[in-house]
């Protein structure tokens, strides 16, 4: 049988495409099935937050963080705020610590059910996307409760929480653990042993330790290749070093071990919660800070383990109400830098599981 | 706004004794000043500060690159973990900066390096060879402060679009309507 004349395909995947989960195109060269090359363009949802955040007051920017990682704005307003207190030095109450801890945790573990969610939907299984859903509603009622909002809570001040909690909110928050230890249970029995889905994703889009570490890669997309590295346990901040958990790491760092560790992370996640959910006292959840916040003259860099990787804020001040530059180091943004070597030499069909499993939000991608 | 809250318990300039943590990132920012220079002699450092626990070398434009390169391949120093990137205007003081955040899992420890360019035809060697990571984030401090990045494999605009004109987050840019 002779050889089977093909031709090289230029494809747009994208910008509108559902399995982006937002404004994101991919130009891919193929090759019948094969993909030789490409190219994600990002920028389509670019708003320019930094160059906002300039005419902002520390405390008017954090609704903006709101909007970066949509799936996880607390860990977005706790990387800003951590970075101003730090530069302001500045000193916060025991009770807004453990309230901060307890949502923060909270926003990773529905964060990653959003991802198990729709990264089973992209492939295929609707069900999943079902349950995970139906639990990280409740969640989003308890922050609801907290703060009024669903999705941009906007629920921190530099110097502590703007909200202290309702009645039965603790206890609501508790009975909440057990309750995804069960639910947890029952998504690994629905997707972990599911051959089709274990076909699809093992050793499907593979890199190693040294890969990841050049190109700046943070978060799961770094401990799936098995280093241990979460700043929460290796550059403690907030009050991180009094809870005991464990940092997931994975082995061959392709698109099933970063889904185990999702799922890993959200036991995790329900530890330090209970655990912070017992430990909390009783009193103020606003530290005594100036109304106006001044960050001494100078540059700050502070980094957070984020849902989605390193998160940092890098603050040049000088000495006023407004930061004079405000740059965020968006996990999104330098994680998506690795999908070009992964699809070279993948099938089509692939691109949307190893796509899906770098866990990308197009609104921290942009900024 | 009133002025009337001024900090009223901030930090009294009392002398203390020498912070820790002051300590150890002076003896730190030492040991990596000790390993350039005797490589590369005094002339390619212009600044070698701590702001506030965090060491940090302004480097000058030409030896830049080998200096990074320097801090990257020597064994004992090791920075190979490029964490962050932002680049900053400094409109009155006549000069861009680009600030590097490297992390050295050998030293358990970041390093802030910066370089500095005029703002007309402003270019800086490119770290993108080193630090693939950089790649992106060099693109986005071209579209966003008009820094060329000399030796970027793809040096386009990345947020904007490529018809754009200016560079938005310079402080004298003019915001279109």
């Amino acid at each position: 049988m002779g050889e089977i004349r093909t031709e090289e395909l230029l494809m747009n995947i994208g910008p509108q495409h559902p399995s982006t989960h937002g404004v994101l195109r991919v130009i891919v060269k193929v090759d019948g099935e094969i993909i030789r090359e490409a190219e994600p363009v990002v920028g389509y949802l670019h708003r320019g937050t930094e160059k906002l955040a300039e005419d902002l007051q520390y405390t008017q920017i954090i609704p903006y963080t709101d909007r970066l990682d949509y799936l996880a704005s607390m860990a977005n307003n706790h990387a800003l705020v951590t970075a101003v207190e730090k530069a302001m030095d500045l000193e916060i109450p025991e009770r807004a610590e453990h309230l901060r801890v307890i949502v923060v945790e909270l926003q990773r573990l529905v964060s990653h059910l959003v991802f198990l969610g729709t990264y089973l939907l992209d492939l295929g299984a609707m069900s999943p996307f079902l349950y995970a859903f139906a639990n990280r509603e409740r969640v989003v009622d308890l922050f609801n409760r907290l703060c009024g909002a669903r999705l941009t809570y906007n629920y921190m001040r530099v110097g502590g929480v703007k909200w202290d909690t309702p009645d039965g909110w603790l206890e609501d928050a508790r009975a909440f653990v057990p309750h995804m230890r069960s639910e947890l249970k029952m998504l690994h029995d629905l997707v972990s042993g599911n051959e089709i889905f274990l076909n699809r994703v093992k050793g499907i889009g593979k890199y190693d330790t040294a890969t990841a570490l050049g190109l700046g890669l943070s978060g799961i997309n770094l401990r799936c290749t098995g280093l241990e590295w979460d700043l929460r346990k290796n550059k403690p901040y907030s009050i991180y070093d009094r809870f005991d958990f464990n940092v997931i790491t994975g082995k061959n760092g392709d698109c099933y071990d970063r889904y185990i560790c999702h799922m890993d992370e959200i036991v995790e996640s329900l530890k330090i919660v209970e655990q912070a959910l017992e430990a909390i006292p009783e009193g103020p959840v606003m530290g005594k800070v100036p109304k106006i916040l001044r960050v001494p003259a100078g540059e700050y860099y502070h980094a957070i383990e984020g849902v989605r990787g390193e998160l940092g804020v890098y603050i040049v001040s000088e000495g006023k109400d407004k930061p004079y530059r405000l740059k965020f180091r968006r996990p999104s943004f330098i994680n998506l830098q690795v999908l070009p070597q992964l699809l070279v030499g993948q099938s089509m069909s692939n691109l949307i599981a190893i796509l899906g499993a770098v866990d990308i939000v197009l609104g921290e991608v942009d900024a | 706004m009133s002025e009337e809250t001024k900090a009223p318990q901030g930090t009294e300039e009392a002398p203390a004794p020498i912070d820790p943590r002051v300590e150890k990132a002076t003896a730190f920012l030492e040991t990596v000043k000790g390993k350039i220079t005797a490589r590369f002699g005094e002339g390619v450092i212009e600044e070698a500060l701590l702001a506030k626990f965090q060491p940090t070398f302004v480097l000058k434009k030409e030896h830049y690159l080998e200096v990074v390169t320097f801090l990257k391949d020597e064994p004992s120093l090791a920075f190979i973990y490029p964490e962050a990137m932002a680049g900053t205007d400094y409109m009155d003081k006549g000069y861009l900066e680009v600030y590097a955040y490297i992390h050295s899992f050998v030293m358990d420890a970041d390093i802030a390096v910066k370089v500095r360019t005029e703002r007309e035809n402003a270019s800086v060697p490119s770290l993108a060879s080193l630090f693939p990571g950089y790649n992106w984030e060099e693109r986005e401090i071209f579209d966003l402060l008009g820094i060329n990045f000399e030796g970027h494999p793809d040096m386009r605009r990345i947020m904007n679009t490529d018809e754009w004109n200016g560079h938005p987050l310079r402080k004298d840019y003019v915001v279109q309507d």
